[in-house]
């Protein structure tokens, strides 16, 4: 410690500060030992100029004898090897002694010390205190009082006393502490000065660099020294940094200084190399001429030393690689000619002592942090080693010859000696042992590329791994353990692949075929010699041999090899042909466009697709979330996952409200829901390849580049379908594409035969038999031609197919032979009951357990209306009927039936009547009712007709109606008298209208309405009522009429229609009196007659209007 | 002067690579692949400091007997590399920023292309000449 080391050899650098003792020597040497050991016990803090930080130091002295000749001169730089402070000791205790003689001698010592202009100086008193002394009195004054008035009235902190420590005492104690406090604190304030001094000196002589005489050896000296000063004061970073500019400042010499001639000092180091004797860390000793390695190696030690002595092996380990790079660098610069292998040897010895250097100073902790540096310098070494023994000929296959041989021991001369323990050999004993055996070399390279792979590993660095595995790889080639060297270029190739540099891993697959091929694996060799045919990445030449060399290869293969796609084959596209769903039987269609990357046309045996059950699918899918692909034709595009980066980014409002709904935040926001993990399992290559799509025509070329493959296959199976693996079958070369994702559906289907009951274009009519169309349309498939369709009818309604049978109700029919797709028409006869209406027919097939239902509506062929006329108490009843029949009928004969009620008269003339589609006939009869009538009559007309041109039955037609309110109630009359003295009613004049009523009813009848109301309704343009137009009038008891006179004016001449007037029952509002019946109605109302019931004499009656002369006139 | 730039996409795979020296392609290819260790090591470190840390430039990555390979790395994560002779010391550090300052606009340019589709390799006789000409110093 404190700048006292032992090196190995032994030799010592002492770089304490030298503390010089006057006085009274003895006093001294009593207490010499002591102080020397409690000075750099304890740290003291250094301030300095500058600014630079304070420190806390341990400072330690080395006393000497005070003599004025080795006082150093003034303004000397070099006061590391003088004395800078100067201590003076006496153990006077009488002041009258102290007058005689110290004194004086004090006072010589100070003025030697003036002259040389040194001001570092302490004078101790050493006081012995025997217990005995009995002390009364102070004394007035004491030597040290005297000391300071004489020598230092203004620094008393120079004189100090001390009590003899030799007894322990506390009083004892606390001086001796003051004292090393003071001696410590004057010390280092000299030392400062000293070291500010050389400080100085060394920048001085930096500051001459240029200068022809300049040494860069000298300076380096004189620069160590100030390190050796900073590194016993233990600041062991600074003493670094000292070291570091020395470092910098020559590599800046070699680099830019070669080219001037001013560094004349750099030809020292250009002499060729003579030793490369190992690089040892740890306390080196720099010989007086070094090479360049020897400097460099000897700085670096220095730089190892500190940084281990601040717990830095991680920067150590840091700087090796970049220190070996430098030497490297350095010897080609300056040009130093060196035995081959040689630098090779010292920087392999070199790397090998920093590893073993970290591995002494391994603490747990660091591995981690050192480990990232060394691993660099792992690989180092082993590609040094290896380098080595290419050079010697120690490579597997290789032998050395005698030249070599001798070149080993060159070598291993120029190493020196440095030996280490039996148990922990030297670098350089390993060294020498591996150049002298291949087995030993063998052993140390792999030994050492292993070390280098498993730290990379160790540290996350894969792909320098891989790296590492490469070169391994090569090396077991050479071996001929072609599976290890396959193992790492496997691995290698995998690392490739994932990052994606494709060339380097094409590059890798032809190493891979390589070692296949040496292994005679005809397979794995086919499988690699494919890839590299197919890699684009690769000279076209060299692709071929590969080509050629995969078709000799497959044409050995015995069993079936099966390659993945990769990039051999590229699909561009599959698309289904077919549209929409594909009927059962049908063919299924798929182009396939594949690019192909091989360099020539490969012949193929078999190109098909897969195809998958849909319903194997859903129970897979749940576990892959594999998604089925909506159209037909699927692109690489679609079978590439989207690339984030292109996709929209779905942007949504995120506002935050405070309890109070006031807004809190407002922001957006996005979610990136597509973070997908990629499966890193393989997948997995099915070989189920029974059901799949086929080409035909084989064998099939596929050329380089775009080729489009149609696929066929007959549909047999129903249900859905999933397209799932393209294979390429080359001979026993098989090669199988990954499952389409997403995946590529189609349904196949079946179609269901269906039968159809269609009537003709003329409408269905009941009573007649009429022909309707029964189609039945096979489906996708056909039936059991014995097979039977069932109809039933509902009641009413008879069928049959064939013509002359009976009609029926329920009918069988058979299938028949029958092809897909193919449809049979037959005849249905049908009739239905007169009387009916609508009608079903329910169909059982025997493909379905539903039944067919089918409505029909029927129409009868002939149509019948009635009417009532009446000319005044007289009834007629009209019938008219209208054909419907697109066949003309022919009217038989006619009969109307009333029954007992009246008589009739028929007023037909009799002729023959054909009713064609369209047309109508009319029937009338009168009725003789006898007044008092009232019943209802019921009335039944039926006619006989048959089909014109047909045979058969005579066809009854029937017609039932009811005829009420026949009876004649009141009878009307309107007359239209000019106004008084004129003869003609003229325009604009107002006459009179007459309206009589007369009352037809019978006193006995019941229900005689009394009131009955009148409007007058005439047409507007031509008549105008003035007044009334409306009014109610009651007949009394046995009243016969009612006449009404209103005013009316016509308003255009000529004949004129008289207007009209309507009556109505007139119900009046109720009253208290009326029963309770009726509803209680407040207002009154009107109720029609029926057409009967009212009859009008003055219906169609005209009135002569004449044009008003004066207006004529106009 | 740099002999070799490479850009290097998000998954890691070589976008665009040129070599002053063909013949040499294949050898710096290897010497790229190993700098990727070091670029993730640097961006796993570099994002627990925090979050919108500006520096693109990573520095020497590794430091070889020849060459010594300098990284950068782009917000969207594609890294730019360069290897650069170690015997040539006129090369400071700021003379590397600035490559790849030119070569971050250069790619700019290409990624804006709207015929390029990001992710993919650049296949692009101007991008190469523009980055050679970046590479020897030239522009």
């Amino acid at each position: 410690m404190n700048g006292s080391h032992l090196n190995e050899e032994g030799s010592q650098i002492d770089r304490r500060p030298i503390i010089t003792c006057a006085g009274e020597i003895e006093v001294f040497s009593l207490i010499e030992d002591n102080l020397s050991d409690a000075l750099p016990q304890d740290s003291h803090e250094w301030r300095r100029s500058f600014g630079r930080p304070v420190r806390s130091v341990h400072i330690g002295g080395v006393f000497v004898p005070y003599s004025p000749a080795a006082l150093p001169k003034p303004n000397s730089w070099d006061l590391i090897r003088q004395p800078v402070f100067h201590v003076y000791w006496t153990d006077c205790s009488d002041v009258e002694i102290y007058k005689s003689s110290i004194k004086e001698d004090i006072e010589s010592w100070l003025k030697e010390l003036s002259s040389k202009d040194i001001v570092d100086w302490l004078i101790v008193v050493v006081e012995n205190f025997d217990g005995k002394r009995t002390n009364k009195l102070l004394p007035r004054t004491t030597v040290l009082d005297k000391i300071r008035a004489d020598f230092a009235p203004k620094q008393g902190d120079r004189c100090v006393s001390v009590i003899n420590p030799g007894k322990i005492e506390s009083r004892s104690a606390d001086s001796w502490r003051g004292l090393v406090n003071r001696i410590r604190h004057l010390l280092l304030t000299a030392y400062a000065k000293a070291i500010y001094r050389l400080e100085e000196h060394v920048r001085q002589q930096r500051e001459r660099r240029n200068e022809p005489s300049w040494d860069f050896m000298h300076y380096f000296s004189l620069q160590e020294e100030l390190a050796q000063v900073l590194e016993m004061l233990q600041l062991y970073d600074e003493a670094l940094i000292q070291y570091d500019e020395l470092d910098a400042l020559f590599s800046q010499f070699v680099a830019n200084g070669i080219t001037s001639d001013s560094v004349g000092w750099l030809s020292n180091f250009q002499k060729p190399l003579a030793r490369w004797h190992g690089l040892k860390l740890g306390y080196s000793k720099l010989s007086n001429e070094p090479s360049l390695l020897e400097l460099r190696a000897y700085l670096f030690a220095k730089q190892a030393h500190m940084l281990l002595l601040t717990k830095k092996v991680w920067e150590m380990a840091s700087r090796s690689l970049p220190f070996l790079h430098t030497c490297s660098k350095e010897l080609v610069i300056l040009e130093v000619t060196a035995p081959p292998g040689a630098v090779d040897c010292w920087l392999f010895l070199a790397a090998m002592e920093v590893l073993v250097t970290c591995d002494k100073h391994n603490h747990a902790e660091e591995v981690e942090e050192y480990s990232l540096h060394t691993a660099g310098v792992w690989e180092y070494a082993s590609q040094k080693i290896r380098s080595l023994g290419e050079l010697c000929g120690l490579m597997p296959g290789d032998s050395p010859a005698s030249e070599q041989l001798h070149m080993v021991v060159e070598l291993s001369a120029g190493m020196g000696d440095n030996p280490g323990t039996s148990d922990s050999p030297s670098p350089t004993d390993k060294l020498k042992i591996a150049l002298c055996s291949k087995e030993a070399f063998n052993k140390m390279y792999l030994e050492l590329a292993e070390l280098a792979m498993g730290t990379y590993k160790h540290i996350g660095r894969l792909r320098s791994a891989r790296l590492v595995g490469r070169e391994l790889a090569s090396f077991y080639m050479l071996v001929g353990e072609t599976q290890k060297a396959a193992a790492f270029l496997s691995d290698v190739l995998k690392t490739f692949e994932q990052d994606g540099w494709r060339e380097l891993a094409a590059q890798t697959q032809i190493e891979l075929a390589e070692c296949y091929l040496k292994a005679d694996d005809a397979r794995k060799y086919a499988r690699a010699c494919a890839a590299v045919s197919a890699a684009h990445e690769i000279d076209t030449l060299i692709r071929w041999t590969y080509f050629d060399d995969m078709c000799k290869c497959v044409k050995l293969l015995k069993e079936p090899l099966i390659v993945p796609f990769n990039d051999i084959f590229k699909i561009l596209s599959v698309y289904i042909k077919n549209e929409g769903d594909v009927m059962q039987d049908n063919d299924i269609n798929v182009e396939l466009l594949i690019e192909s990357n091989f360099p020539k046309e490969i012949l193929c045996t078999k190109v098909a697709v897969t195809l998958e059950s849909a319903c194997e699918f859903t129970k897979d899918s749940k576990k892959t979330q594999e998604k089925i692909f909506a159209g037909r034709l699927l692109t690489n595009k679609d079978m590439q996952s989207p690339d984030m980066i292109l996709q929209r980014v779905k942007m949504r409002k995120n506002l935050d409200f405070k309890q109070d709904r006031q807004l809190a935040a407002a922001g957006v926001s996005s979610k990136f829901t597509e973070l997908r993990r990629k499966s890193s399992m393989p997948q997995q290559i099915k070989e189920n390849f029974t059901d799949c799509l086929e080409i035909t025509n084989l064998p099939l070329a596929i050329t380089p580049g775009l080729n489009l493959v149609r696929l066929k296959k007959q549909a047999t199976q129903i249900g859905k379908h999933l397209l799932g693996q393209i294979i390429v079958h080359m001979g026993n070369l098989h090669f199988v594409s990954s499952t389409l994702t997403p995946r590529l559906a189609f349904e196949v289907k079946e179609e269901q035969p269906s039968l159809k009951l269609y009537k003709k274009a003329a409408p269905l009519l009941t009573g007649i038999e009429q022909n309707m169309n029964l189609i039945l349309t096979m489906g996708s498939y056909s039936i059991d031609p014995n097979s039977k369709i069932k109809l039933i009818t509902s009641s009413g309604l008879s069928i049959h197919t064939d013509l002359g049978a009976p009609l029926q109700n329920s009918l069988e029919i058979e299938v028949g032979t029958n092809v897909p797709f193919s449809s049979t028409k037959r005849s249905l006869r049908v009739l239905a009951d007169a009387m009916s209406k609508d009608q079903q027919v329910t169909i059982h097939v025997p493909w379905s357990s539903k039944p067919i239902v089918v409505t029909l509506s029927f129409a009868p062929p002939l149509v019948a209306t009635w009417k009532l006329f009446t000319v005044l108490k007289r009834k007629y009843v009209q019938i008219t009927v209208t054909g419907q029949c697109d066949v003309d009928l022919v009217i038989l004969g006619v009969n109307l039936n009333v029954g007992e009620m009246c008589e009739l008269a028929e007023k037909n003339c009799v002729s023959s009547q054909i009713i064609s589609n369209g047309s109508s006939y009319s029937y009338i009869w009168e009725l003789s009712i006898k007044p008092d009538v009232d019943a209802v009559i019921k009335a039944e007309f039926s006619l006989v007709y048959r089909l014109l041109n047909q045979t058969g039955e005579n066809k009854l037609f029937q017609y039932f109606f009811e005829i009420s309110d026949y009876q004649t109630l009141y009878i009307l009359d309107t007359v239209v008298d000019p106004s008084k003295g004129s003869e003609f009613c003229k325009i604009g004049i107002v006459c009179h209208l007459h309206l009589t009523i007369e009352n037809n009813i019978r006193s006995n009848s019941e229900e005689a309405v009394k009131s009955i109301m009148y409007e007058v309704l005439a047409e507007q343009s031509v008549w105008a009522v003035c007044g009334r137009t409306a009014g109610v009038v009651t007949f009394e008891s046995q009243e016969q009429f009612q006449t009404v006179v209103l005013e009316v004016m016509p308003l255009t001449s000529g004949h004129l229609p008289l207007p009209l007037v309507r009556i109505s029952k007139y119900i009046p509002a109720e009253s208290g009196n009326s029963d309770k019946s009726k509803k209680g109605d407040s207002h009154p109302r009107l109720e029609p007659f029926s057409p009967g019931q009212v009859y009008s004499k003055s219906k169609g009656k005209q009135l002569h209007v004449i044009a008003n002369a004066s207006e004529t006139s106009q | 002067m740099a002999v070799c730039a490479a850009i290097i996409g998000k998954d890691n795979s070589s976008k665009f690579f040129v070599t002053l020296n063909p013949d040499e392609e294949l050898h710096f290819q290897y010497k790229v692949l190993s700098s990727l260790d070091i670029i993730e090591d640097k961006l796993a470190t570099g994002t627990k400091g925090g979050a919108d840390t500006k520096e693109l430039y990573l520095g020497m990555l590794l430091s070889l007997e020849t060459y010594k390979i300098y990284g950068y790395v782009t917000n969207t994560k594609i890294k730019f590399v360069i290897v650069v002779d170690s015997t040539n010391v006129v090369l400071r550090d700021n003379e590397i920023r600035s490559m790849f300052r030119k070569i971050h606009s250069e790619f700019a340019d290409i990624v804006s292309n709207p015929f390029y589709i990001p992710g993919e390799p650049i296949i692009s006789k101007n991008f190469t000449t523009s980055m050679k000409n970046i590479m020897t110093g030239t522009v």
